[in-house]
């Protein structure tokens, strides 16, 4: 193998200051920049994944601002995400271009990682705080879904996809369950657990016939239509990755993108907005959706799918599941207000899906 | 004979990373390098060169960690060395590429885990592979079974070769070398005075030590003065930190009976706990092939709790090398045993020595080494004899081998068993098809990418030893729902001039956990080890 240096996590505890990058890898980034045709005048760091070997810089160069990423996951991974975003801009699809080397290639490999380089989009803002602002992401998000339908990611990469996924995940979560209550149990006298205990037996129930029903739904034959049918969904979506400009919506990091089933990515904007709202609104959801359905129509099997993710305890599981981690900081005051939120929204949660079941026929209200 | 062995893409060999099957190749070339010309295909590592030559055998190594490169790799050198036999360990879906790059050798398979199973192998690639191949050793009977269950055709190939132990390495507490690293380890842990139950194993839900911990919080009336002693790597390294380990890390922390974590450490070391220990448990809730550590246990002289899953107990003597827990779910039958045996010293000390026993007599490399030598001989003779690989009628083609066996050194009746063959090969035999088509593409799904946080399933080799990372489970790391991520590049409001951008490029900011970047709340994930990006403005 390459003779050459490895990129690896550094400054794990932070001793060299928030922002540090150690001098071989701003070195490796003056090598990789020489791959590549224009100049760059700044090199600013925006963001780090230092403790996984990932960095963001944002370029000014001759050519326009520019962003340059080393992805934290292996090159046959990564590879995977960088083709999925060339594909998108070759569909139209408002995300970043990949800009070439000079050799043509899309990446450079330097330190065991990919490198790319891809137009910065500037200025872009987030959409505002209304309903309208749920409309543009959601219909966003659709078009982003419509175009990377056919891609064919690269022979040599590692396929990411959790189109045959759902079920195991499902499953996992139930697992989960069972740690959560140990733990609550052991670390009774922090402040979250004892209503996360108390709320366990309802969001286990849930999660069990979540389960269920995804098993006994049109999931499997949805999935069976393959990775390339769907395409792919964002995985990470909501206002910071899809974000306004003076020509439209903009659909930003793509590094976990996966093929799945598209509604995955509105169930986790609708969880997000309800949670923000405090409580379940019919008109937001029905809204949102409609956003959706006009430019990516959603068949009513999916939209069966989708409501069975919805009833899945996942705003419950998101705010507790770090607990594991470390129990003595993540069952404190703040999740203990967030799990009491999360049980308030139940109050409203059910007659809005039942009202979404009975209205919903065809993309459209009844 | 010129012989080809084909490691796995993920871990390189010699295993200076540990993993079972590396282990195993390691255990067994020294002696079968003395009569064949042995070649040792596998993964590169940055540590170990590409190519070399140690003690008479031929290193080569190729990049993997992807099956589909690494197949790239190995067709490429198969296709430029001619070799007499290949034998390849664990990765059914090689066969097929490896017959078409070396279309005269014969093909040999080891199985050490369940790669034949429908999610792993599509079943034409399957049973183009079963064609293709003169043997199938498995680890354990219960491996044959499962490639038996899906492919009854292959039954006729199947042979089990159980593994081995370093019987010199591995010793009794109730040796002079044994009490020698006992005391050792025990002095620098400070564990002089207690009872040792070790678990030695990857940490994840599938070998399940969890069970363990709720099982010795059982314990503590009773036994007072017992440790829970769990090797296993990935315990203090962020990357790669599973939620299952954060889990188990986390009701350790409250156990009311010690539990001292290793975290990683190397297969050259890993001898001196099994010295150090009291009471070997295996706790595996999956249907485990056969794990190494039985061995190993046995070896070191220890009582062993195993699970009624997988190939386990093909390998114990109830009551006698040691105790069998049925439901691997439960706490309290593990609790029942381990109390029974930390109370009776004398017949932990009998079951360790029977186990002892077994290990010399059973499962030592020399024994191993025999059994492979046996299956390679046997080759040598078909290939002698011209004899074509027969898929369907095993039997038959055990029964002439043992003649040929018995003739093979008799050039004068060489003739006459070929003749003699010829004349059973009534049936026509499965010959070297022309190849139709290259090998089916597979998909690869990951369950490592930010949203998944399944543990990785054991489907690999290196389970019992534990491992160093290899990067697919670098990447693997927390992997939880992104949702709470802020990424994407900072929101600046339309009107915002970009001399303001740029000053604020200049004096970083960091995004606290409590700031809020919009009206859905996102703030910095609260998880520390999650694989976010720190935003600067």
């Amino acid at each position: 193998m390459s003779e050459e240096q490895q990129i690896t996590p550094w400054n794990i505890d932070g001793a060299l200051g928030e922002w540090y990058v150690p001098l071989y890898i701003e070195n490796m980034a003056d090598e990789v920049l020489c791959h590549y045709n224009f100049t760059t005048t700044t090199r600013t760091v925006m963001a780090l994944k230092n403790e996984f070997g990932g960095l963001i810089w944002k370029l000014e160069t001759d050519d326009g601002p520019k962003s340059l990423k080393i992805l934290h996951r292996p090159p046959v991974r990564s590879l995977f995400s960088i083709a999925a975003q060339e594909y998108l801009v070759k569909k139209g699809a408002k995300v970043p271009e990949v800009i070439k080397t000079k050799q043509g290639e899309s990446f450079v490999n330097k330190g065991e990682k990919l490198w790319f380089v891809a137009e910065w989009i500037d200025p872009l803002w987030q959409v505002s705080d209304d309903l309208n602002g749920a409309k543009l992401l959601s219909g966003a998000i659709a078009d982003f879904h419509e175009r990377s339908k056919g891609f064919v990611p690269p022979e040599r990469c590692v396929k990411s996809s959790r189109l045959k996924r759902w079920p195991k995940k499902y499953a996992k979560i139930i697992t989960k369950m069972n740690w959560f209550r140990e733990i609550t149990e052991l670390y009774g006298e922090m402040p979250a657990s004892q209503v996360i205990q108390e709320s366990l037996p309802i969001f286990e129930i849930q999660a069990v016939n979540a389960h269920e029903k995804l098993l006994s739904s049109p999931y499997r034959k949805l999935a069976d239509r393959g990775d390339k049918a769907w395409g792919l969904a964002h995985q990470d979506y909501g206002s910071s990755n899809g974000q306004q400009s003076s020509d439209g919506m903009w659909i930003i990091d793509l590094d976990g993108v996966a093929f799945d089933l598209p509604v995955r990515d509105m169930r986790k904007l609708i969880d997000e907005y309800m949670y923000n709202l405090g409580y379940w609104d019919l008109e937001w959801v029905m809204g949102m959706l409609e956003a959706y359905d006009e430019v990516n129509p959603i068949e009513d099997e999916l939209f069966e799918v989708l409501l069975i993710d919805m009833s899945h305890p996942n705003l419950f599981y998101k705010h507790v599941k770090e607990m594991v981690y470390e129990p003595e900081a993540f069952l404190d005051a703040e999740v203990k207000a967030e799990v009491e939120r999360v049980l308030q929204l139940e109050e409203t949660k059910w007659a809005v899906i039942a009202e979404l079941r009975k209205e919903w026929k065809g993309g459209k209200r009844r | 004979m010129k012989v080809l062995i084909i490691c796995t893409e993920k871990l390189p060999v010699p295993p200076v990373l540990g993993g079972a099957i590396q282990t195993y190749i390691a255990g067994v070339v020294p002696v079968l390098k003395e009569k064949h010309s042995v070649t040792i295909l596998g993964v590169n590592d940055p540590s170990l060169p590409d190519e070399e030559m140690i003690d008479g055998i031929n290193y080569v190594r190729v990049p993997g960690k992807l099956l589909e490169i690494y197949r790239d790799g190995v067709k490429e050198y198969v296709k430029n060395n001619r070799f007499d036999l290949i034998h390849i360990f664990n990765r059914p879906r090689l066969v097929p590429a490896v017959r078409e790059a070396a279309p005269d050798a014969r093909l040999i398979l080891s199985m050490h885990n369940d790669m034949f199973k429908r999610e792993k192998i599509d079943s034409e690639t399957a049973n183009r592979a079963i064609e293709e191949l003169d043997k199938i050793i498995t680890i354990s009977d219960y491996i044959g079974h499962t490639i038996k269950e899906l492919y009854p055709q292959a039954e006729a190939k199947l042979q089990t070769i159980y593994s081995g132990v370093d019987l010199d390495r591995f010793v009794p507490a109730y040796t002079a070398k044994g009490k020698k690293l006992s005391r050792q380890v025990r002095e620098e842990h400070d564990l002089t005075f207690k009872k040792i139950v070790l678990f030695a194993g990857r940490l994840s839900p599938n070998k399940g030590p969890d069970v363990l911990v709720r099982a010795m919080r059982l314990l503590q009336k009773e036994h007072p003065d017992a440790v829970l002693v769990i090797v296993g790597s990935k315990w203090f390294s962020q990357e790669g930190l599973t939620d299952y380990i954060a889990y188990l890390r986390a009701i350790a922390a409250r156990s009311p009976i010690p539990v001292i974590t290793t975290g990683f450490i190397s297969p050259a070391e890993i001898h001196r706990w099994f010295a150090a220990a009291d009471v070997f448990v295996c706790t595996s809730r999956w249907q485990e092939p056969l794990a190494r550590v039985h061995y190993e246990a046995m070896a070191a002289g220890l009582p062993i709790i195993t699970t009624n899953r997988g190939g386990n107990t093909e390998v114990m003597e109830e009551g006698k090398n040691g105790l069998i827990v049925n439901n691997a779910e439960d706490p309290e039958e593990f609790a029942r045993h381990l109390s029974h045996l930390l109370s009776d010293s004398s017949r932990r000390r009998k079951m360790g020595e029977y186990g002892r026993m077994l290990a010399e007599k059973n499962y030592n490399w020399n024994r191993v080494v025999s059994d492979i030598s046996g299956v390679w001989d046997e080759i040598e003779v078909k290939i002698n004899n011209n004899i074509p690989i027969t898929a369907q009628y095993g039997e038959k083609q055990e029964l002439i081998i043992t003649e040929e066996i018995i003739t093979f050194n008799d050039s004068a009746s060489e003739e006459t068993v070929k003749v003699e063959y010829e004349e059973k090969e009534l049936e026509p035999a499965v010959q070297f098809e022309e190849k139709q088509e290259l090998v089916t593409e597979e998909i690869i799904n990951i369950n490592d990418t930010a949203d998944e946080e399944t543990d990785k399933m054991p489907t690999e080799e290196k389970d019992p030893v534990p491992v160093v990372q290899t990067a697919e489970e670098a990447d693997k790391s927390p992997k939880e729902e992104k949702d709470q991520v802020p990424a994407g590049q900072p929101a600046e409001g339309a009107e915002v001039d970009s001399t303001k951008i740029n000053e604020e490029i200049v004096k970083p900011v960091k995004r606290g956990k409590d700031h809020v970047l919009n009206r859905l709340g996102k703030t910095f994930p609260k998880n520390p080890y999650y694989p976010h990006f720190k935003w600067v403005r």
